[in-house]
């Protein structure tokens, strides 16, 4: 087969008649998009994202916020903890731990009744 | 230059009569398409339709490395794989072997079968692309039939540009003889 066919088979390939399209084609097309549109609008993602990221930088906002305010409040809250219980002492407060505390004073806590009668 | 290069731009920023006139200038090709690879099937109108729906969709994807035109033809060939390997995994479920040769509007002719020269001309070449394995079809398709260059189809098919060089001879080559009622024709015409 030489080089004339080749052209001659793309020239008859080339002259095939367009297929008739369907007059309502192009609406078809829009219906579907429409169509479409509705349903893929609730699963595409990207869509969520955009339309959930103010919310989401709400959320974050307040989150550091709040944060930010408990950890302050918490700092303030530990500090009268550890001086009241200076006066008085109870195992059971971390802040003694924290202190110099004799055995003496852990026996005698130790032995004490939860109701707080010292047994001697 | 693409001359489609200001319909898309304003298909992309939402415009749906831009968009229209884009499937106005292009519906032509990608139903030849589908009716191509899916050798004449009931389902290439609608494959057709998909094309654009997918491409609606995908416009602001678009980047403009390529034509519009060559780009829509990715999509198409795209929707029509998508469609075919859905409905073969379809068949291999419910199907008996039996059954397993597939929905067809074109009768492929038998390779010592000479093609009806009574047959519209439009038949004629729809029946005898349908005789040509997959790859032979989809590069003649879109080299002859849709008018893209070798690079272009190239690129799309991603394969080597000399792989389809020679896809497209051994197509013609197949062609020829099934092509002889109109090939007499064409010559006497030219």
């Amino acid at each position: 087969m030489d080089h004339d066919d080749q052209e001659l088979v793309a020239s008859i390939l080339r002259s095939m008649p367009p297929p008739a399209v369907r007059g309502d084609f192009v609406a078809r097309v829009n219906a579907r998009i429409d169509e479409t549109a509705g349903w893929l609008g609730l699963a595409d993602f990207r869509l969520w994202t955009l339309r959930l990221a103010p919310a989401a930088a709400a959320l974050v906002l307040v989150a550091v916020l709040w944060s930010g305010r408990a950890s302050s409040a918490g700092g303030r809250a530990a500090a009268p903890a550890a001086s009241s219980s200076a006066a008085t002492f109870s195992p059971a407060s971390p802040a003694d731990w924290q202190k110099d505390v004799t055995g003496n004073d852990m026996l005698d806590a130790a032995l004490s009744p939860p109701g707080g009668s010292h047994v001697r | 230059m693409d001359p489609d290069r200001d319909l898309v731009t304003a298909a992309a920023a939402g415009s749906r009569g831009a968009f229209d006139e884009l499937v106005r200038r292009h519906q032509a090709a990608i139903l030849t398409l589908t009716r191509v690879l899916t050798r004449g099937h009931a389902d290439a109108d609608d494959l057709a339709q998909d094309v654009f729906v997918r491409a609606w969709r995908s416009l602001r994807a678009f980047r403009g490395d390529s034509t519009f035109r060559t780009w829509l033809h990715r999509v198409a060939i795209n929707v029509v794989r998508t469609h075919q390997a859905k409905q073969g995994r379809a068949r291999r479920l419910f199907a008996t072997p039996a059954e397993d040769s597939g929905e067809r509007a074109f009768d492929p002719p038998d390779t010592a079968e000479r093609v009806d020269a009574a047959l519209p001309r439009r038949e004629i070449i729809d029946r005898a692309l349908a005789a040509l394995p997959d790859e032979l079809r989809v590069a003649v398709t879109l080299r002859d039939l849709q008018g893209l260059d070798y690079k272009e189809i190239a690129a799309l098919l991603d394969v080597p540009i000399g792989t389809i060089e020679s896809r497209i001879f051994r197509a013609r080559q197949r062609l020829r003889p099934l092509l002889e009622s109109l090939w007499t024709t064409t010559t006497r015409n030219s």
